[in-house]
This record gives structure tokens, C-alpha cells and sequence, in this order.
């Protein structure tokens, strides 16, 4: 089959480009339709190849096409041929330039072809009208080449040779960035793309505004330019990556680095060997045998699961490193493993040999007189086992350093740790003071509890640096890592509960035994084993509780605390108890509650804890208002007739605030922590700013805008004249050893230390200004005058304003008197809360200063068939006492809500039976998303706290609503079926596997 | 391996502004922007294009840049979050998240506002449900979302006006 094509076109190029470009088979080959790729045989042929497809019949035809002649600047001739699908092909093309009146050129090209084989049989008569097609394309690719406002080449085109082309016509040279280029042809472009660049282009155009943030933190995150760790690159800094054990346990048998440390861009690596040379084992909070525990920033003779830290390899780019990983040769020798709480607590395999036992901590929590509550119950309800799930909450921002260990002997540690707890580990591990640590962070990107143990990876950086000489080495974690082992809540196991009863349903007496299952290492979790007894009897009133707590390591990555640390497993425990024993009495849900929920505050807990304020009856009847309760049990009972399985469910939590660190002490008895302290810093600059910081690691909770609040209040200035400093900084001097962002506590811990503070800047900067202004104290007043924020004499036109204070004490300091000689204007707080320590054998004290209350309630729809939960109705009521601002703290509801949401019907962090991580990613974890996620009806309540200075209490953390009130709404959805809600995480491939088959009731009711 | 991987040259409009740099064949997009331009504002959380966080326009689709070699980008139209901005004054979407706390820790942020802007660019007017689909790939672990399907309802209706 033989084709012949003529036609002419125009461009506004002069002959000598368009030849050049014409007659040079490098340029002219990548605009053929379809180029995929070119090698040049010589200066005049190229082997090109290039998609085509006609009909169903495609692929990559390779042609040879060579400059058969040329003329400069008038005639260039091209002659090729190819094959292509059992069939060949011949192509003659020649071009014509003439120019044109106005200095352009007018190309008139003619082509030939001729086409033979078994293609010809396939593709019939479409080859045709695809030639025709494909020289189109030709034409109008050349004619956007010469067009004089150059395009790029669309996306999809790969290599850049298009782009080249242009850059090479327009003059443009190798490094410039013309501006030429912004404008585009649309030739080269699908009219999509043009369109789409336009209507976002257009969009951007909006008219803008000077920022108003809501929060002062808004206008640089919004903006993109928030500091986070990885944005922090100094000069020379080199990049960490991890080897990590593929086992859940085994014995290190050899460790190879050579290959690694040959790699081009490879500085060093370092090994468990040397970690141990360089360093010692981290401190145990543990007492006894978990004492004897060895952790060092890197798995020294065994690995002990997935994911353990075994080489680190440091290297000029992160690519590099990676690459130098994989080149790591490890010998490893299987173990076996132990994956289940109870034979984790039977020592079927010991993770810690040195310790000789899996157990961190065994200790039995007895209060009031639980035997004779059981002697004297109407009803024993017996529940034979619950099972609290492994979640995270898996910050976006994993977790991050960049440690620089100088020729001082100093650390410069930028982090997105929390609180200064890692300080107390790192210090004696590096063999260093905590002061020459500089602890730093600026942004974080989320932390939810979990970041407090990134530590073991910020020493493993300190140490290459320090092989490195001080070099600075970055250390991000992967998104796998994290999976893996960048920290996640615990899980829990209930074993064997009994419930009294009254013959009212009111319950009298609970014993059970737990086992807290942490994974690997003990780290921060031995606190975990007291901690959810801050909420011991939950919401309700009962007196009499026997819990037997244990606590065991087990093959899975290492636990750490995760937004409602341990009180949320413990307080969904309570409210499981309470909602079946409800439902297994007969008793609706809403009165199961009311009968038994705490009536008074404040209320002193059978161990000593004093809830301070709340109205759980008042916050239950919010919350059915809110759902339409009434409304929901009418459609509920009519679902049921056809079969549909509606369930509401109730779940009352509490989320308790500012530890009292005393409690560390049931633990450890040897432990020097009580009570709790946080300092902040108010100073008058040299220029008289107000700066303020604190000791706090805010992760998106506004610190910085709550704290320019009460500061600004207590100057009466507006906030807008506060400057808080962003982040944390040792070097600020604004901390103490419990500093931090954990446990629902900067509101009261915090927020109390920049007040402190700043009453005693202003009691400071009143004493100077009597002195300046001739005074007395009860004639001044503070403000904003005609100069800034000032001091000044009531009634008159005397004022200083701040700068002329600051500079007394800055700048001019001879004229002052002796007796003001001791002011500094740099005034610095520690908040201590009002605690006792608490009397550890008895395990009696008050834990916690603050607990503020969440109810929610639920509504569900279980597909019976596949198990899928749908939520269709959702309300939460919240108290946490007096409000300072509703915005933060509303948003802080709902983002607990979707992490208890997410937890209870799409996360769960699992193993298969030899500790292989299932959800090694998030496409395998797949943390709750907005598609997943209903809408939340909230309302507020405000119980002034008696125990804070302004009545507001911790509230961050949540409490879990959502895992109880889910868990009773799935109760209550399949009652009928005789199920019970054992389990925290419900996904319908969990559920189908439990119930599917049918499933054995494990409770039973003893009425007598 | 071992052997320096080869460098192409790549020509990209960043914001409005032309560039061309030689990139290996290897760097994925997100590192491109962060790394080779310094626009740090895109963020990187997952490594599996689940989370989002790097979401950028490419010709006005939003493209997960970790998901892109910076290779395939070329002769695009690239938008981050620093285009939001102008001459320090805020765009009507960036103002909407503050003002409805579609914010916490801000790191998912930018990925979110770049496929709002693409979603209104497409739909000046969209329902609930369009946002919830529009941004399904962008995972906050803050907010909880409520406020975020606020915040781009704002910035419509404010946009729409203008």
C-alpha cells in the first residue's frame, strides 16, 4: 500500500531556525507522534521509537530514519524505515522553506509512504486515516516548535526533549529561567489542560487579603510556611537511614558493612557494637527485674520484632543512604515469638533475657470490700474476656530530627519530641548534662502522645553525628517506619471480670485481671501501668474494685503513650461492663447509666482521685436531645421489623489533666518524681516587647494564641501585642523536668505559668514605674496609650510606655535605687499543682488535678450480611470547665472523635502469627479519611474546675468517646443475636470472622 | 549503583516562575519541590500517596507529588501552597481555614488547600458531598474533618462574590 501527502504551513520563525531545527534529526525525531525514545547512529540517523496503534493493534515501533539530504537553509530530506507487527514500512519526507514577507518561513513538505506484511491484513483500511492523523500531529507539533512564544511539552512526554528543543530555538542558553516560557501556546496544549491551568489560574487571581488569623499559629501554617523539622537543612548536613530487623525476633548472628561503607556519598554506619562502646543503655522506669533491661539505641545482640533499629547508615543525600542500606549484609537466626498477652505473661519466650520475663509490672489494685459486694449481689454478670486493640494515631508528620553533636561537646537537638522527659533518658545514655542537650522544635506536626518516645532515634542520630565529628544528621522516619515502630498505643487485655449487682442494676463490686501488652520495649509505658487508674471507677459510683494489673513485653513494635493513655482502655473496659450488663438485665441503656453514674462533685474515687466538677445527668439528657434519642428509638424499633439492625449507643468518658507524677511511684517505688511543674517565662525585651515562653512542645493546639491571651489579660494589652515564642527551647530557660505537651494539661499547667509570670512582670514593672512616674501603686494605671502599651499615672498625661521601662533595667540602669536593684524584668514561673504525694502501698492519692467530661452518643446500621457499620447519627456533649477558647477546643472534640471513630471501625495495627507487620503502610492501615467520617452535632457544658485559676480543665486527649459509644451501639444493633461487643475495633472483616459462624456468648448472668 | 546516576534536564513553570533544572531520573516530584526548589511548604507523610500532605497542582489537576518523578513533570504548570500568598497578603481559602479552624498542627494543610483550590477551580459551588470526595485522598489526623468541609464551604462563598 503506497501514500502520498502534500501541504503547507507558516511560522513566524526565520528560515535559518526552522532549518536548523528541520534539518537536525536529534530535534526534529522527538516531535514525531508517539516518540518514545532515540539513539543517533550517526550525525544524520537516529533509531527511533515510537508508540502507534491502530485500532486494538499497538505498540512500539522502532524506525530508523536518517537526514537523506539538505540544502541549508532551503530543503531537508528524510528517509526512514521500520517495522512493526509482522509488517514493514518505508517513509520519505522532504521540506521546502521559503521566507515569507514578513520574516517568517513557509514550509511545504510532501511525504511518502509505503506500507507491507501481514499489518496491512490487520489493520485494513484504517492506516489511512491514522497516517493522516499522525502527520497532523507532526505539523502541529512543528508549527508549536516554531511558534515564537515557545511551549513546553504536555506532561505526559517524558525526557524533556520537547522542552529542550524549545529552550534551544528560543535562545534561551541552559541556565536562565526566560520568562517567555510562562506564557503558553496553547498549540501545545489539549484544550483540558489549558483550561484547567486557567481556571486555577484565575482562582489565584481572587482578591486577597492582610491576614486575620483565628489563631496566631494560622498565618504562616496556611501559608506554607511552618517549620517543621525536615524544612531544616544547615550546610553540610548529611541524611540517616535504618536497617531494620525483617524478624519479629532472632538472634543477630553477623553484621557486614563493607558493601555499604564502599558506596560513593557513604559517611559511616554505625552498629550495635558501637552504639554500646558510645553510649549506655537508656534508664528504666520499671522496678525490679525490668531494671535489668539493656536498651541502646540500636539492637545490640537480638533483634526482638519487626522493624528494630540494627545498622544505621549515613550518607551525603537520603537516596544514597537507602541505596547504602540495602547493602547492609545482616546474618540473623530466628527465634521464636510471642505475640498474646497471657503467654507473653507465661514467658513462652523471653524478649529481655537479661531480665529473665516478659513481666514490667504485676500489681493488684484492691479498693472498699469486694468480696463481701459479690457475697451480697443480686446479679454476678461474668464476662470472660474483652480485648482492647493495637492503634495508633500516626501523626502526619512522622517523627523527625536533626542533631548536631560540635566540637564544644555541645548537642544541638531540632526535634518534634514533646515534652523534656526525653532529656532524662538521652542525657545519662549519651554520657552528657541535660545542659548540653539544646532541645529545640519549632512546628510539629501532630503527635497525640507518641513522639514522646522517639528518643532511642534522636541519641542514634546524636551518635553519628558525634562519630562524624559534628557533622548535623538528619533523620526522618519513613511512613513504613512508623507502621513499624515509631510508637502506638498499647493493647489490653480483660481476663475473667465479675460484676455485683444490686437487684436494681446498680453495680457494687467489679474484679478482673488486666494485662497491658506494650511490645518490645518498656520505654514511658511502665506509666501506663497506674495511669488509667486516674479513672478507676470510670463515670460511675461503684466503691468496690479488685483489679489484678499486669503489664508484659510481647514481638511487636514498642507501644508508647497515644491520646487517652491508658485511662481509654481502661474506661472503655468500664463502659463495656456497664452497657452488657445493662443489656444482659434487661435494662435500657440510658437507665443502666443514670443508676449509676457518679452524682457529686467534687467526687473523691475509692483510690483517692477528686473528680472536680460536672453533671453527667445534665450532660446525658444534652446529648439524647441533641441525637433526637426518641426519635431514633421509634425508627429503630420499625428497622427491626424488616429485619435492619439499628443500634444506639452511649459512652460517657473522661478525659483526666495534669498528672500528679507521684503515681510513678505505685510503679517504682524508688522513683523521685511527684506532684507537677511547668515553668514559663514573660519578659520585657530591650525594646520593651512582651515576650513570652513557654515550656511547652505545642503540636497544633494554640498554644501560642492562648497563652498571647492570658498573658495580654493579665497587662490588660491586647494579645496582639504578646510575642510568643514558636515551639520549645531549652536554652529559653522556660522549663522544668515534667515540661511538655502530654496528658491534657497545658491549659492548666501551662496557662498557669505564663500567668504567674506575667503577674509577676507587672508586679515588677509596677515597682519601677512608682519609682519613675513618682507614684503610688494605687494610681497607676496599665494599657495601650499614644506610644504602645505603658504605664500610667490615673487621671494625668504622666505615661512610660514599655521600651522606657525595659531600658531602665537594659540599658540605663545608674539612676535607679538600690532597692529596685533586684528587678530583672525576665520574669520566670513554675506552676505547681496543689498535690500530695500519694501513699504507694495502699495505692491511695490524688492523680490527677483535672477531668473534664465527654458524653457521646451514637447510631449505628450493621449490614448482616457483610458487617459493614454505617453511622448515622452522631452528638457529643463536652465539659471541660470554664472555656478560654471555644474554637480550639471544639476543634479538639472533633479531632479525638475521629481518632476514637477510626479506631473503632477502620484501624488496627496486626501481626500475622509470626509477628510480620500486616499494616506496614497506610494503604494497609488506612487511618480514617473525610469520606468515612460523620457528622459530628456538639454541644458544651461549663463546670468551673474549683482546682485551676480559671476554672478550665485538660481536655485534649478525648477520652474515647467514640470506642464506647460505638462498641454500645453495635451492642446494641445485635443484641438479639446473642453477641456481645468484646472487642474495641469492629471493622466488618473483624466482626464477619467473629460472628459470621456464629459465635460462643462468653458472658453469663448469676441471679440469686 | 554505585555508578552517579545520569541527570535529565527538566524545564517546569513553579508558581508563575520558569525553571529548568537537571534532576535524576529517580527524584520524585515532592523531592524536587522541597529539596531542589526549597519550597518546603509541601510535606511529605506517607510515601504510599495515601496521606496527601504533598498534594500539588500539576496544569491545574491536584497530583499526589509523591507519586510523580520530577522527570514526568516537565513542561508542566506547577502550583504549591506558596502560590496561595500574595505580596503577603492571604488568599480567600486560606483565610476561610483559619477562620473556621480547618487547622491544628497545619502539616496536612497545604496538600488540603492545594486540592480545595483544584476542586473550586472545577466546582465554584460544591455540595458536601463533592468536598468529601474531592479531598478523600488527603488525610487530616487533627480536625476530625468538620471544620475543613466548613472552611472550603467559606472560601466558595466568598469566592463566588468575588
Amino acid at each position: 500500500m503506497e501514500m502520498k501527502f502534500t501541504g503547507e504551513f507558516s511560522v513566524d520563525r526565520s528560515k535559518k531556525d526552522v532549518f536548523s531545527l528541520l534539518s537536525d534529526p536529534e530535534q526534529f525525531a522527538p516531535l514525531l507522534p508517539g516518540f518514545h525514545s532515540m539513539e543517533m547512529k550517526d550525525a544524520r540517523t537516529a533509531e527511533i521509537r515510537a508508540r502507534v496503534g491502530i485500532g486494538k493493534i499497538g505498540g512500539i515501533a522502532s524506525t530508523e530514519l536518517s537526514l537523506a539530504g539538505s540544502r541549508p537553509p532551503h530543503h531537508a530530506r528524510y528517509s526512514g524505515r521500520g517495522k512493526l507487527m509482522q509488517g514493514v514500512y518505508r517513509l520519505h519526507t522532504a521540506f521546502d522553506l521559503e521566507e515569507t514577507a514578513s520574516g517568517g518561513t513557509l514550509i511545504s513538505w510532501q511525504g511518502e509512504a509505503q506500507v507491507t506484511g501481514k499489518i496491512l491484513s490487520l489493520a485494513g483500511g484504517g492506516i489511512r486515516s491514522y497516517a493522516e492523523k499522525q502527520i497532523t500531529q507532526l505539523i502541529a507539533s512543528l508549527e508549536a516548535a516554531l511558534s515564537t512564544e515557545p511551549a513546553p511539552a504536555p506532561p505526559a512526554k517524558p525526557g524533556g526533549w520537547f522542552s529542550r528543543i524549545l529552550h534551544g530555538l528560543s535562545g534561551t542558553g541552559d541556565t536562565g529561567a526566560p520568562a517567555r516560557v510562562e506564557t503558553q501556546s496553547a498549540a501545545a496544549l489539549s484544550k483540558e489542560t489549558q483550561a484547567a491551568r486557567e481556571r486555577v489560574n484565575a482562582l489565584l487571581d481572587a482578591p486577597h487579603a492582610d491576614s486575620r488569623p483565628a489563631r496566631r499559629e494560622d498565618d504562616r501554617l496556611v501559608k506554607g510556611k511552618g517549620f517543621f523539622v525536615d524544612d531544616y537543612s544547615p550546610a553540610g548536613l548529611l541524611h540517616m537511614s535504618l536497617v531494620r530487623s525483617p524478624y519479629a525476633h532472632a538472634r543477630i548472628v553477623s553484621i557486614d558493612v563493607s558493601r555499604a561503607e564502599a558506596l560513593p556519598g557513604v559517611a559511616c554506619t554505625l552498629t550495635g557494637d558501637e552504639v554500646m562502646k558510645m553510649s549506655d543503655p537508656f534508664i528504666q522506669i520499671g522496678a525490679g527485674s525490668p531494671q535489668e533491661i539493656t536498651d541502646y539505641a540500636l539492637a545490640t545482640d537480638k533483634a526482638i520484632y519487626q522493624g528494630d533499629p540494627v545498622v544505621a547508615v549515613v550518607a551525603e543525600s537520603i537516596a544514597v543512604a537507602e541505596d547504602a542500606a540495602q547493602l547492609v549484609d545482616v546474618q540473623y537466626e530466628p527465634l521464636d515469638v510471642v505475640l498474646d498477652a497471657g503467654e507473653a505473661l507465661a514467658d513462652k519466650a523471653v524478649l529481655h533475657d537479661e531480665a529473665g520475663t516478659n513481666t514490667t509490672f504485676s500489681g493488684v489494685y484492691e479498693y472498699g470490700d469486694v468480696d463481701q459486694a459479690f457475697a451480697d449481689a443480686a446479679h454476678v454478670v461474668k464476662i470472660g474476656k474483652l480485648n482492647f486493640h493495637r492503634f495508633g494515631s500516626t501523626a502526619i508528620e512522622p517523627n523527625a530530627c536533626v542533631a548536631t553533636w560540635d566540637q564544644r561537646g555541645e548537642i544541638d537537638l531540632f526535634s518534634n519530641t514533646i515534652m523534656t522527659v526525653p532529656l532524662a533518658f538521652l542525657a545519662p545514655a549519651l554520657r552528657v548534662s541535660m545542659d548540653q542537650i539544646r532541645l529545640r522544635t519549632y512546628d510539629i506536626g501532630g503527635s497525640f502522645g507518641n513522639k514522646i518516645c522517639n528518643y532511642p532515634y534522636l541519641a542514634l542520630a546524636c551518635l553519628a553525628s558525634k562519630k562524624l565529628n559534628g557533622a548535623p544528621v538528619k533523620w526522618i522516619e519513613t511512613r513504613a517506619g512508623h507502621m513499624l515502630a515509631g510508637g502506638c498505643g498499647s493493647e489490653r487485655v480483660y481476663l475473667d471480670t465479675e460484676v455485683a449487682l444490686d437487684s436494681d442494676g446498680v453495680i457494687t463490686g467489679i474484679r478482673s485481671k488486666h494485662i497491658d501488652d506494650i511490645g518490645a520495649y518498656p520505654r514511658y509505658e511502665p506509666l501506663g501501668s497506674v495511669i488509667w487508674s486516674q479513672v478507676l471507677p470510670a463515670s460511675y459510683k461503684l466503691r468496690n474494685i479488685r483489679i489484678d494489673f499486669n503489664q508484659v513485653t510481647t514481638n511487636k513494635g514498642p507501644a508508647a503513650p497515644n491520646r487517652g493513655y491508658s485511662r481509654l482502655p481502661h474506661i472503655w473496659f468500664m463502659e463495656r461492663v456497664v452497657d452488657i450488663c445493662g443489656h444482659e438485665l434487661g435494662i435500657p441503656t440510658d437507665e443502666m447509666r443514670l443508676k449509676n453514674y457518679i452524682e457529686e462533685f467534687p467526687y473523691e474515687t475509692p483510690n483517692g482521685c477528686v473528680y472536680d466538677s460536672g453533671d453527667f445527668p445534665a450532660m446525658l439528657a444534652k446529648a439524647k436531645e441533641l441525637v433526637d434519642w426518641d426519635g431514633w428509638k421509634k425508627k429503630q424499633a420499625e428497622a427491626r421489623k424488616e429485619g435492619r439492625l439499628i443500634g444506639i449507643g452511649i459512652g460517657t468518658t473522661l478525659d483526666s489533666g495534669t498528672n500528679n507524677w507521684g503515681q510513678a511511684r505505685y510503679v517504682n517505688p524508688h522513683a523521685p518524681f511527684s506532684g507537677n511543674s511547668t515553668a514559663a517565662t514573660v519578659k520585657l525585651d530591650l525594646d520593651g516587647t512582651v515576650v513570652v515562653s513557654l515550656g511547652t512542645f505545642p503540636q497544633g493546639q494554640g498554644h501560642e494564641t492562648t497563652a498571647a491571651q492570658v498573658v495580654g489579660d493579665v497587662l490588660e494589652i491586647p494579645p496582639e501585642l504578646v510575642h510568643v515564642k514558636t515551639g520549645f527551647d531549652s536554652l529559653n530557660d522556660s522549663h522544668t523536668g515534667q515540661s511538655g505537651t502530654y496528658a491534657s494539661q497545658f491549659v492548666v499547667t501551662g496557662l498557669s505559668a505564663a500567668h504567674g509570670a506575667a503577674l509577676k512582670l507587672k508586679a515588677e514593672m509596677t515597682r519601677l514605674a512608682c519609682f519613675a512616674l513618682e507614684a503610688e501603686e494605687k494610681d497607676l494605671d496599665f494599657g495601650v496609650g499614644d506610644m504602645g502599651p505603658q504605664v500610667c499615672v490615673r487621671g494625668t498625661e504622666q505615661a512610660l510606655n514599655y521600651w522606657m521601662l525595659a531600658n531602665f533595667i537594659n540599658s540605663n540602669s545608674a539612676s535607679l535605687p538600690d532597692d529596685l536593684r533586684d528587678l530583672s524584668l525576665n520574669a520566670r514561673h513554675v506552676y505547681m499543682p496543689p498535690f500530695k504525694v500519694p501513699d504507694v502501698e495502699k495505692k491511695i492519692g490524688n492523680l490527677t488535678l483535672t477531668y473534664a467530661l465527654q458524653l457521646h452518643i451514637s447510631v449505628v446500621e450493621v449490614d448482616p450480611d457483610t458487617y459493614q457499620t454505617r453511622i448515622l447519627d452522631y452528638a457529643i456533649v463536652d465539659d471541660c470547665g470554664t472555656v478560654i477558647n471555644p474554637m480550639i477546643v471544639e476543634g479538639q472534640v472533633h479531632g479525638a472523635a475521629a481518632h476514637g471513630i477510626g479506631a473503632a471501625l477502620v484501624e488496627d495495627i496486626s501481626y500475622d502469627a509470626d509477628g510480620n507487620a500486616i499494616t506496614g503502610s497506610f494503604t494497609d492501615y488506612a487511618p480514617i479519611t473525610i469520606s468515612t467520617m460523620p457528622e459530628l452535632k456538639c454541644s458544651n457544658r461549663q463546670s468551673p474546675s474549683p482546682f485551676t485559676f480559671h476554672g478550665a480543665k485538660g481536655m485534649g486527649e478525648g477520652g474515647g468517646g467514640p470506642l464506647h459509644s460505638l462498641c454500645a451501639a453495635l451492642q446494641d444493633a445485635l443484641h438479639g443475636q446473642d453477641i456481645i461487643i468484646e472487642n474495641s475495633h469492629n471493622s466488618p472483616m473483624s466482626m464477619f470472622e467473629r460472628f459470621a459462624g456464629g459465635s460462643e456468648k462468653g458472658v453469663t448472668v448469676e441471679t440469686r | 549503583m554505585s555508578e552517579p546516576l545520569q541527570t535529565v534536564s527538566i524545564d517546569v513553570t513553579v508558581n508563575g516562575k520558569a525553571c529548568r533544572r537537571d534532576v535524576e531520573p529517580r527524584q520524585l516530584l515532592v523531592e524536587f519541590i522541597r529539596e531542589e526548589l526549597r519550597l518546603t511548604g509541601t510535606h511529605i507523610g506517607c510515601d504510599t500517596s495515601f496521606c496527601g500532605a504533598c498534594t500539588v497542582l500539576l496544569d491545574g489537576v491536584a497530583v499526589k507529588s509523591c507519586t510523580l518523578f520530577a522527570v514526568q513533570a516537565d513542561g508542566a504548570e506547577i502550583t504549591t501552597v506558596e502560590a496561595l500568598e500574595k505580596d503577603g497578603q492571604v488568599h480567600p481559602l486560606q483565610q476561610a481555614f483559619s477562620e473556621q479552624h480547618g487547622l491544628q498542627c497545619g502539616y496536612c494543610t497545604p496538600g488540603i488547600l492545594m486540592s480545595s483550590l483544584a476542586l473550586l477551580a472545577q466546582n465554584p459551588n460544591p455540595e458536601t458531598q463533592d468536598i468529601r470526595k474531592a479531598l478523600s485522598g488527603n488525610v487530616c489526623r487533627c480536625t476530625g474533618y468538620q471544620n475543613i468541609i466548613k472552611s472550603v464551604q467559606a472560601a466558595a462563598t466568598v469566592l463566588r462574590r468575588s
